[in-house]
């Protein structure tokens, strides 16, 4: 019978720093694990717990997944002081993922923040896969500093690797060693900064912090998104990732389930969505 | 149907306790409760009763422990496991109504869908329930405000009714049905009238239960008044006494919440189940990022909304079977029918 509460062995293979506060972890398992781009795995750290994260990597790549982790408290404090050859455990993978069938043809347009630079990275190695299923693909990356913007080194690559894709970073406040955009992701999302993105037929998706989320969701909807084009990756407690312990509500939808992405015409009802 | 007499149900327990552990309810003598007490020895304890209501105890915990092992790590078998072909069943005598459906609702989670809990459903297969009618309703009780009846009518394996100086027995599985072509010799016929005297007992206790809640509303109908209400001030007022025990939903048949926790044992690591209340403050929350229901009247109001407006979104039923437990376990008197009335004359308004 299937445990589905066990943590499959898999060793820390490497570690990369991406920002004083992040850290990616090249992570082996035992047998390789299958997810698609959005779905969350629940990483253990022997005897202390589980804590929920969307693969950073390419979901073709199924021998090694990359966790790029935030350092925030107990099981993340425990992971960043980690070595390679450490022993952590996987369970997964969790939730529906991106929806990426629907983006096909259309207009991308993907905004993320702080650590959720994460979740997108394996979104757009998703979509880079065929960029040209896909009419563009705008790619809108917000950070308080320059340091803190993850995978800075691979953008250039990105930007090379089709003629439909656009990245613009900026950073909140100015900063001595930036001489790029300044001021709150929100504000690359002014139309004239969109490539003309044809918006009525545009999906939005977003991952970061609540708190840009909702001024991300409020931009997208003065600049003239409908809910149902909206998806936004969202946050909960979590402890089972099944459906079952009943923590990750947002209305009626367990994010474990339902989520983590969630098309916001499903749930602009629920109070505090945003936290 | 067949009739059994009372001393040929307990040979029949008696047969049965050879097969696994047997669960009975036995009176309390200073409050007259029932409770769910394990036999060890024949002849059955004085006070076993299956008259009367429900037992202060669920039967949840006997599919989803108050705490247990999930999964023990490293190990050679990752996530492989045998299961136990040797482990006793549990044979559980007088589950009523409200209790064997809230079995099949917190099935619907815990089994159904993508993945399924093993052990649970382990433990869930290996129960043997015989339900009972309820010959009498609490204060607290309320099935028929959600349509429900005070007898069973399905999710057993066997189901007695009072009757006589025996009962009427049904079988509502395979199991049961073999039982009782096993046993043949314990049974006979049901006489003329037996029948009748059952429906009469049963009708009685419909119009206890219709008379103990005809200030209340109907229970079925609360999905559209509460999200109508879901802003109004009234959930402060009716949360205000609340002291965050959590023992509604400790007691209650359909509350399924559980947390993992994982712990060091030498060498190894364990992974434990334990069960969970949505009322506690830390329950959903999360580093630095908030709480969804920072405020205790968040907390309150979430277990009314979770079982009468989501469950039946994702679920498909209300995840209250009208038990009556939390009220009886409420220390602020938070009264689930009172709380409906009040929501009903808000939105009224
Ligand atoms: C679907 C999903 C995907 C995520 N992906 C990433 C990712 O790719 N990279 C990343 O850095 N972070 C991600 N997070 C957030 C990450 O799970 C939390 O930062 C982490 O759980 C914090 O755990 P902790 O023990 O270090 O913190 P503590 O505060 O010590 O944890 C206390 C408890 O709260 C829970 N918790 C705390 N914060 C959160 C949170 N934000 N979300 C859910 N549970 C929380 C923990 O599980 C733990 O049980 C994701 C969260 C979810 C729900
Ligand atoms: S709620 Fe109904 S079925 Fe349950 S014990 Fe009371 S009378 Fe019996
Ligand atoms: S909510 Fe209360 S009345 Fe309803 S099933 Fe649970 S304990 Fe019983
Ligand atoms: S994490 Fe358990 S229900 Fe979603």
């Amino acid at each position: 019978m299937k445990n589905p509460y066990y943590p499959i062995d898999t060793v820390v293979e490497d570690i990369i720093t991406e920002t004083p506060t992040i850290k990616t972890f090249v992570l082996k398992p035992v047998r390789p694990v299958k997810f698609r781009a959005g779905q969350f795995m629940q990483l253990t750290v022997p005897g202390l717990g589980e804590a929920p994260f969307t693969p950073s990597s390419d979901p073709n790549i199924t021998e090694r997944m990359e966790i790029s982790i935030l350092k925030t408290g107990k099981v993340t404090n425990a992971l960043h002081e980690l070595g390679p050859g450490a022993k952590v455990g996987l369970r997964g993978p969790f939730g529906k993922g991106y929806p990426l069938e629907k983006l096909v043809g259309k207009d991308v347009l993907v905004v993320g923040g702080g650590v959720g630079l994460a979740p997108m990275r394996a979104l757009l190695y998703a979509l880079f896969d065929d960029p040209s299923k896909y009419r563009k693909i705008v790619i809108r990356f917000g950070a308080r500093e320059p340091a803190e913007l993850s995978f800075r080194r691979q953008y250039d690559e990105w930007r090379a690797l089709a003629g439909n894709i656009s990245l613009k970073t900026t950073i909140d406040v100015p900063h001595p060693d930036w001489s790029g955009h300044v001021g709150l992701v929100t504000t690359l999302l002014e139309p004239d900064k969109l490539e003309g993105i044809d918006i009525v037929d545009s999906y939005a998706l977003s991952c970061g912090p609540e708190i840009m989320l909702k001024f991300v969701t409020l931009k997208l909807l003065e600049i003239g998104y409908k809910p149902p084009q909206i998806y936004l990756s969202m946050n909960r407690k979590m402890s089972c990732g099944m459906g079952k312990c009943g923590r990750c509500n947002v209305g009626h939808y367990y994010l474990c389930v339902d989520g983590p992405d969630m098309c916001y015409d499903k749930i602009k009802h629920v109070p505090n969505v945003f936290g | 149907m067949q009739f059994i007499d009372s001393t040929n149900f307990e040979r029949l327990l008696k047969k049965l306790s050879g097969e696994g552990e047997l669960f009975v309810p036995v009176t309390e003598k200073d409050t007259g409760k029932l409770h769910i007490e394990r036999v060890e020895a024949f002849p059955l304890p004085e006070g076993m009763s299956v008259e009367g209501y429900r037992t202060v105890e669920t039967l949840k915990g006997f599919a989803q422990l108050l705490r247990s092992t999930v999964a023990e790590y490293p190990s050679e078998e990752l996530d492989e496991f045998e299961a136990d072909e040797n482990t006793l069943s549990y044979i559980v005598v007088g589950a009523r109504a409200c209790d064997v459906a809230a079995m099949e609702l917190v099935d619907r989670v815990q089994i159904e869908g993508e993945f399924e809990d093993p052990f649970y459903r382990i433990r869930r297969e290996k129960m043997f329930t015989i339900a009972a009618d309820c010959t009498d309703c609490g204060e607290s009780c309320f099935c028929t405000l959600l349509g429900r009846k005070p007898w069973p009518e399905k999710g057993f394996d066997l189901a007695i009714s009072k009757v006589d100086a025996g009962y009427l027995i049904e079988a509502g599985s395979e199991r049961g049905e073999k039982v009782i072509s096993e046993n043949g010799d314990l049974f006979i016929a049901p006489r003329d009238g037996q029948e009748k005297s059952r429906d009469e007992a049963r009708a009685k206790v419909v119009a206890k239960l219709e008379k103990n809640n005809r200030d209340f509303p109907d229970a079925t109908k609360m999905t559209e008044p509460l999200r109508k209400a879901l802003a109004d001030g009234l959930w402060d007022k009716e949360s205000a006494k609340c002291v965050e025990c959590g023992a509604c939903t400790n007691i209650c048949p359909t509350c399924y919440c559980f947390l993992l926790f994982d712990t060091v044992e030498g060498e190894k690591y364990r992974r434990v189940m334990s069960w969970d209340s949505c009322q506690v403050t830390g329950y959903a929350r999360m580093a630095g990022m908030g709480n969804p229901r920072p405020r205790l009247s968040d907390r309150v109001k979430h277990r009314f909304y979770h079982k009468y407006d989501y469950l039946p979104l994702s679920h498909g039923e209300i995840f209250c079977t009208g038990c009556g437990r939390c009220i009886d376990a409420c220390s602020a008197g938070i009264d689930m029918r009172a709380v409906f009335r009040n929501v009903m004359s808000k939105v009224a308004k």
